[in-house]
Formats: structure tokens, sequence, C-alpha cells
């Protein structure tokens, strides 16, 4: 201890003296949100880039979805209806937009439960000033890039080999820009949705995103028309982000091929007496029923965090 | 009074390292049900399973029926989507919860316990097996049950004692499989989580979750040779489905079934030599305890 | 000794151990010829800072890991190559394990490993039941795992070491990370059980020096893979300072230390200042005693009383193990190895195990050689 005499402290003793510095304390808003995701998504590609050998990791990221499309062709090929390319190109690209889906929802999903069971770090992420909901949307686009690659290479595959008719002078380009962007986005709000949940449960939630992703297959119309399921269901697709994404990436691709929403017997039909739904009517829809899910999501996101602060879950193991 | 902590005395360590083959399999016995009792336990203090595990694999399961009915697919296609849909239940407990659960177990920290602890490994993973049989089998008889209800599918069944056969013999020759795995995943390390992608959907197609898998010709019948679900889920759609037009181009059941019997001793012998070359590569290298490979 | 213990084979016998991790950039010598006997009933202590070698050699004779070079023998039973008998008669508990299922109570958590034991369900049951009292976690027995404290899920690991009854017990860093309190505990219940069952092997791995000293029958200090010294902690404190230092505080002292210090054995006696509690008055004389041995400590106290003085305190000062290691090495355990890097590790003590009967009698400290 020096024997200088020290001023009189007054409120908070200066930062040159050695005292605390409340500007440190402030953040710096957008800026500090753009860093925080920028670290997260490099970290994200980092984790899912550390493979030994490149060929397997590009073989085993394509083989999901082309396995999903060349399970949809084959039962159409049983049941005779495999020289109808509009329902190879239907089932193709719905089940190569799929890939997303997986992708989306299980990178988030997988985040928090990687680093909470397995390298232990979730308490770290949550005490550090970045928001944790943008590291680990920065952490989750890692895996939607790879599913991506996926949905792309299976789609070239369809268009090589398996027939699928695609002539990209009539692809309506705007379209399909917009209606992937709301999509994703819509993607990752469900990612979010199950983050939230995995926060809540223990290890064993690993299968949970492919659970997920299944139940929604079901009701997005990706790889069969909504007519075939009862009306009440066929409401809860409509209201579900995914079926409006599938619908207008159908438009945008094959402009006026077969719709999942529309069609005799739908739901949509009857209400409006319209064969299929329009460019408009597709975005409009997608896009509400997006929002509505990214503000549930963010909404359950925030209760869960909270509820997982008050049990003490941010740094449990929970395996069996 | 006794100590606590005297148990059992033995006059020296060499009497108490000698342990008599009843000994050694009593050991390994209750090791199946120790190891068991974590999986069982955690599927009733944590509940959400019945929703993730159960409820949507259903709706999965529904959506391809959908697409054989938007087709208008004759009604025997959809007990076989079915059917597969209930076996995938097995197939995934197999690849989510043995054969990644020795690498996360060396992530917990609990290999080396393990290892240092005298029962054999293999009781560990059958252990997991057993446990994780609880719910994938409840999980098979529910999509089972209610598809079958809401689907209106009908079975016709002549040879039930095969039948039943055929399905445990699946069953064997799945969670031999998944022992194999355990061991390659554990030498993989981080790259066994990415091979998990390519045993789901790359599976379903080869194995025929969807369409009789005779229909991809040279490539089913490679199926049939090696993976278990593939020559069980056939056999066991023509022993459900007896009176259906089943399309040809596999053997018939009585042949699969041996199949599975060869199957099920081929993959409990490899795993148990894999498991000892890893043992011993694992302690060459040093990898028993080392979190991140 | 025992007879039994007599003719049993070594609890530890380590002959030339070297262990080689071939990882990048280049390969890391964790053992470099270690040597190590270890006989049975024995506490032993393997002292030293982080990366010493210690965990790795703990991790070959609980056979996770294969020697490079060497052999180890437990018992008898060969590290390489006999491990199921190894491991039927040993357990091991590490320091900072978060080993086990968050979703399991004490309780059935401790059963579970008890299966893999072999005991018998309802017998586990009550072996669990034992040991939980034991170890002083009655009031957690139902609680689950993932809700135990850092101190009681170590004794939770301590009581799973304890199930199968162990003739050898190795822990590895049993302390790490718990307070003072948790630690005690630890320490205490490790005493308790080597009381209990006089016959067991203990080999602790520490870089608490404390520890080490309050625990352990003889220690080898290691570092850089080898040993450098190996002795009781008495004797390895004796290499740094042969002579016994005494701090006396005295109610008077006729005449100064002049008669303190022709007394025999004594070789130096100086008067100190007394340490002073501020608003406390004593009158005391403070004394510094160095003696050639213990024993002439007899001597001084008949001479005080002598001369009419009383002893109002008396505490031995004694030189640390760290002492001892720095002494060896040149650097206290926290400071970085910078200077050691790209030098030679110093090479292993040659100290005659007093229990060598192989020396000739009458060999004195003076007398080692160190190569």
């Amino acid at each position: 201890m020096s024997g200088t005499e020290l001023p009189a402290a007054v409120g908070l003793a200066s930062p040159e003296w050695g005292g605390f510095d409340p500007a440190r304390t402030r953040g710096r808003g957008a800026a500090d949100i753009r860093r925080s995701f920028g670290v997260a998504a490099r970290l994200g590609w980092q984790m899912e880039a550390n493979w030994t050998d490149p060929v397997l990791f590009f073989i085993y990221s394509v083989a999901k979805p082309v396995s999903s499309a060349l399970i949809l062709v084959l039962m159409l090929e049983v049941i005779g209806a495999g020289s109808r390319l509009d329902y190879r190109a239907f089932v193709v690209i719905g089940s190569a937009l799929w890939s997303f889906v997986i992708s989306g929802i299980s990178g988030l999903a997988w985040s928090v439960l990687d680093d909470r069971e397995r390298y232990r770090m979730l308490k770290y992420v949550y005490v550090s000033p970045s928001d944790f909901l943008v590291v680990l949307l920065g952490r989750g686009l890692a895996r939607v890039a790879v599913g991506g690659m996926g949905a792309v290479i299976t789609l070239g595959i369809g268009v090589v080999l398996l027939g699928v008719p695609f002539d990209p002078f009539v692809v309506n380009w705007p379209l399909l820009v917009i209606v992937m962007a709301a999509g994703i986005a819509s993607i990752v709000a469900i990612g979010i949705l199950l983050a939230a949940i995995c926060l809540q449960t223990r290890q064993e939630a690993w299968s949970y995103p492919e659970a997920v992703a299944g139940a929604l297959f079901l009701i997005s119309g990706a790889v069969f028309p909504l007519a075939v399921l009862p009306a009440p269901i066929q409401a809860i697709g409509l209201m579900t982000p995914l079926t409006w994404w599938i619908e207008g990436v159908r438009d945008a691709l094959f402009p006026g091929g077969l719709t999942a929403v529309g069609g005799p017997g739908s739901l949509f039909t009857s209400l409006g007496s319209q064969g299929r739904p329009d460019a408009l009517q597709i975005l409009v829809a997608l896009l509400a029923t997006g929002a509505v899910a990214t503000l549930a999501a963010i909404a359950v996101f925030r209760t869960s965090d909270r509820r997982a602060k008050d049990r003490g879950l941010l740094d449990q193991t929970t395996g069996s | 009074m006794s100590s606590p902590y005297v148990f059992r005395p033995t006059r020296s360590p060499q009497e108490a390292a000698n342990w008599s083959p009843r000994q050694i399999l009593a050991t390994d016995l209750r090791s199946v049900r120790g190891r068991a009792y974590p999986r069982v336990t955690g599927m009733f203090r944590e509940k959400s399973w019945v929703f993730f595990e159960i409820l949507l694999p259903f709706l999965a399961t529904s959506a391809f029926v959908f697409v054989y009915r938007a087709l208008q697919a004759p009604p025997e296609y959809i007990g076989f989507v079915v059917l597969g849909g209930a076996m995938t239940s097995f197939w995934l407990n197999v690849i989510w919860m043995m054969a990644q659960q020795l690498w996360w177990e060396k992530s917990q920290g609990n290999l080396e316990l393990y290892f240092a602890a005298p029962m054999n490994i293999m009781s560990v993973l059958f252990g997991m097996a057993v446990g994780g049989f609880v719910m994938s089998s409840t999980r098979a008889a529910a999509v089972l049950v209610i598809a079958t209800t809401l689907f209106g599918v009908t079975f016709a069944v002549d040879q039930w004692f095969l039948l039943i056969a055929v399905f445990l013999l699946t069953l064997a020759a799945l969670y031999g499989l998944g022992m194999v795995l355990a061991s390659l995943f554990l030498m993989w390390g981080r790259e066994a989580w990415h091979l998990t992608q390519l045993l789901i959907e790359p599976v379903y197609f080869v194995s025929g979750m969807s369409f009789p898998v005779g229909r991809l010709g040279v490539v089913g019948s490679l199926a049939i040779s090696i993976l278990p679900l593939a020559v069980g889920l056939d056999a066991m759609r023509q022993l459900a489905f007896a009176d259906s037009a089943y399309p040809l181009g596999t053997p018939g059941p009585q042949i699969e079934a041996l199949i599975l019997v060869a199957m099920t001793v081929v993959f409990l012998l490899v795993a148990r030599w894999a498991l000892r070359v890893l043992e011993n590569r694992a302690r060459s290298e040093g990898r028993l305890s080392v979190r991140w490979q | 000794m025992s007879d039994t213990a007599q003719s049993q084979p070594l609890a530890i016998d380590v002959r030339g151990i070297r262990r080689v991790y071939n990882v990048k950039p280049k390969p890391v010598v964790a053992l470099d010829g270690i040597d190590l006997q270890v006989e049975p009933g024995e506490f032993f202590g393997l002292l030293g800072p982080n990366g010493a070698g210690k965990t790795t050699l703990i991790k070959i004779l609980t056979t996770l890991l294969l020697p490079s070079e060497g052999t180890a023998h437990i018992f008898g039973f060969d590290v390489e190559r006999q491990t199921k008998q190894i491991r039927r008669i040993m357990n091991m508990v590490a320091g900072g394990e978060q080993s086990g299922y968050g979703i399991l109570t004490v309780r059935e958590q401790l059963w579970m490993f008890s299966q893999f034991y072999g005991l018998p369900s309802k017998e586990g049951w009550q072996r669990v039941d034992q040991l939980v009292d034991a170890v002083g976690l009655d009031e957690q027995r139902e609680q689950r795992v993932s809700t135990l404290s850092t101190g009681q899920r170590q004794k939770m690991n301590f009581a799973r070491g304890l199930l199968n009854d162990p003739w050898i017990f190795f822990l590895d860093e049993p302390t790490l990370g718990l307070d003072v309190s948790a630690a005690r505990s630890v320490r205490e219940l490790v005493l308790a059980w080597k009381a209990a069952v006089p016959g067991r092997t203990v080999l602790l791995t520490t870089h608490y020096m404390a520890e080490a000293d309050e625990l352990c029958d003889r220690i080898a200090i290691v570092d850089h893979g080898r040993i450098l010294a190996l002795g009781s902690p008495a004797e390895l404190k004796r290499r740094v300072q042969r002579e016994s230092v005494f701090r006396l505080e005295l109610d008077r002292l006729d005449g100064g230390t002049g008669a303190l210090r022709r007394l025999p054995g004594v070789l130096s006696a100086a008067t100190a200042a007394a340490d002073q509690t501020a608003g406390e008055e004593r009158q005391t004389v403070v004394v510094n005693l160095t003696l050639a041995e213990d024993a002439a400590l007899g001597g001084v106290v008949g001479a005080l009383a002598g001369i009419g003085s009383h002893i109002v305190a008396l505490r031995k000062s004694e030189p640390s193990l760290e002492d001892v290691f720095v002494e060896l090495v040149g650097r206290g355990f926290d400071e970085e190895a910078s200077e050691g890097e790209g030098a030679e590790p110093p090479a292993p003590d040659q100290t005659p195990d007093p229990r060598d009967t192989s020396h000739e009698a009458g060999e004195t400290e003076e007398e080692e050689a160190l190569v």
C-alpha cells in the first residue's frame, strides 16, 4: 500500500485511479449484436466444418436429402405414377426444401444441447454480454447453410438424373428470392421455439428436431397436396408458414405446376373458390404466418429462458 | 459393531480378484440391469418423450400414408408404411441411444469408469439396449395401434409364431448392429456425430421403409443381406399381409428369418471383437478419457 | 507389517515406465522412466505440479492407459494383460468428476455402480445406504445428482469408490476444486476408511503439499515425468533442513541464551522479537532454537526448568514440501516452467529407501550420492 493520499471518494472513483468505469456497462447496440452474430456464425461453421474428410462431409450432407427424395420417387414408381413428371417435380422440390427445415430447426436446438451437455459452455455464453438468442442464431446459421447445400444438390440431381423438368427462363426469380428469405426466417423461428423447449428438457431431446420436422412434414404440403387431409388439419397447415414457403418456391420454379395448397377438395379452394393461390396471396400469407411464428417463438424463448434461470437449468447435465 | 467400510472381507487381493464363471456371468447380467435403470427411470421422470417420441413420429408416419392416399395406392401399401413407421422406432433407438452412446459417455466422463469396472462393456451396451427398448417399443406400439385404427389397416397373419420370431430376431440383429456401431463411433469421434445423418434417410431408402424393398432390385438384395431393418421389415410385411399381392424379388420369410439369425450372430461376434480392439486402441492412444476427440 | 501383508506381492510395482503421447506439433513425454514400489497397506502419495505425469501414471495403473515402455503390476497382476483381475480389486476417484446421470438420485446412482461390481440388488441397496451414511450424505440420499454441490458430489464419488471394498484405492487429486471444509471432509473420510481397513493400499496424487504431508506414509515428488525424490514427508523435509528448528516463548530467561547454546545438541539459540497483538501486554522472551535433532529438546526443557523459566509456547518450524520441491527443481509449483523448458529434467533421486535392507547398515544421509 503506497503512502499516497487517496482522493476523497465522491460517488465512483475515476477510472484513471483504477476505479470502476460505468461506461463499460453500456453496450454498443447494433454493433454488439453484429459482432456477436458474426463470431457465433464463424464458430458454428468451424464446428460444423470440423471434419477430417471434406469428401465424406459432402457425401453425408447430401445423402440425407437425396435419399428423402428417392424414397418418394420410388413410392411414385411402385404405384405406377413414375412417369408423371409433374408429380416427380412436386415431391423432389418438397423433399429438397425439407433439408432446409431439418437443418434449420435442428441446428438451433442442437446448439443448445451441445453447449449445455457436451461442451458445458452454455452458462459462460449466458453470462457474457452477448444476447444468447443472437449467439444461437449465429450458431444455427452454419447448419442452415449445410441444409441449403443439400437442397440445391438434391434439386440438381432431380433435374439431371430424375427427369424433373426445369426451365430457368420461366422461373419467377424475384418471387423465389423473397419467398426463400421469408421462408428461412420462418424456419429459424421454429428452430428458436424448439431450442426453447430443449432448454427445459434432458439429453434425449437430440431426437426432438427430427420428430418435429416429421410432424410438420404432414401438414406443410411438402410431399402431398393438403386436399388429402381432413379439413381441420388443412386449416392448421394453412396457418403454417412452411406451407406457404414450399408453395411459393414451387410456384416460382415451376409456374403452373401442381399445387399443394389449392386443387379439388382443398380447404383453400372451398373458402375462396380459387383453384390455386397466386404469387401475391402466397407472399402475404407467408409473411403473415411467418410474423406470427416469429413473435410466438421469441415470446416462448424468453419465457423458457426465464424458467431455465429460475430453475437452474442452464448448467445442468442430464445424461441417462 | 461392524464398520460400514468393510464388505465381504477376503483374505488377499488374489482371492478377491479370482472370480468364478458364475460370478462373472452374474456381474454381467446385473450390469445390464444397472445400465438399463437410468433409461427406464428417466422415462418416468421426464415425460416430454410421450409427445416427441410417440405423437410426432406417428404424424411423420401419417405423412407417408397420405402420400399413398394422394396417389390412390392399393390399401396394403398403407399397411406397409404403418409397419415401416413402427419399425423405424427401433432403428432410431439403435442409432441415437446406442451407436452414439459410448462417445456420449466419454464426454460425460462415465466411459473410463465403465472400463475401470470389472464387468464386460457389452453388458453396458445391452443395458442401454434394454432401457431404450422400453421407450421404442412403446413408440412402435402406439404408431401401429393408432395408425391401424385411424387408417383402417387390415392385417392378415397366417404364421403368428414366425412373425413374432422374425420381430424378435430383427431386434436382436438391430441391437447387435448397434453395438458394432457404438464401438466404431467411439473410434471415429466427432465424425460419428455427422455419420449418424447417413444412417437415417439413406437407411430408410435402402430398407424400404415406405415401399417393398424388392422394388430396389440389386440394391434391395444388398440391403437385405446387410441391414437388419431391411430384411426384418420385408419378412414382417410378407407375414403380416399374407393375402396381399406382394411384389416378388425378395426371399420368403423363412429364408429371411435365417438371414436374421446369421446377422445376429455375426454382429454380436463383430461387436465383441470391435469392443476389444477399441479398448486396446483407446488404451494405447489414451483416448478413453479425453473429451473432445 | 502383518504376516498377510508380508506374504503379498507389492501393491504397486512399476519398472521403467515411459509414456509418450503422439500429439501435434511434437510428441509429449508424459512419463520418462518411472520406477516405483509400494507395499501393501501403504498410503502413498505422488506430489507434483500440473503436467508432472501423475494422472498419466494413475491411468496406467488403473488399466485405462497402456505404457509406451516398461511394466507395471498391481498385486502381481500385469496392468496390460490382467486388467479384469485388477478391476475387481481396485477402484478410483478423481477430483472434479462430473460423471454419472443427473436424473438419478444419489442412492440410485450408487446402486447402479454396485451392479457393475456384481453386487446382488438387495445387497447393493444395503451397501449403498451404509456408505451414504458413512460419507455424510444421508440428507441427500434421495436428491438428484444434478442438484448436488461440488463437495456433495465428491462425497458421492468417494462412496462409489468404496462400493466394491477395493484392495487398492486410487485417488487422483480428490480434493480438487473443493472448499476447505469439503476438502477436509474428504481427507477425513479417506483416513477413516484406511483406519477401518488398515491392510488396504492408497495411491494419492495431489499438488496440495499439506494434503500429502498429512495423509501419506511416503511421497514421491514428480516433475516432467520423473521421480525427483522419494521418502516419507519427514525424510524429504530433512533434505532441506536437517536440523530441528523450534520457536520457544518463555516467561523469562535469566542469563540470556548462552547457557542454552552450551547444551548438547543445541546448534544455535538466539532471542527474537515477540509477536505483539495490538492491545495485549505480554512480557515474554522468544528464543529461536536450532537443534541437531528433536531429542535434544528434552535437555533444553530440563535446563530451562532448572533456571526457573517456564515455557509459554513451543512451536516447531519445519520446511514445507514445496521447499523440498524448490530445492530439487529450482522453482515453485506455481511458477512458469519457462526456466526448465528445453533443459534436461533433473536426474532422479537416489535416496535409499529406509526399508530397503539391501543397503549397508550405518549409511547416513550425508553419504547419499545424487547422480
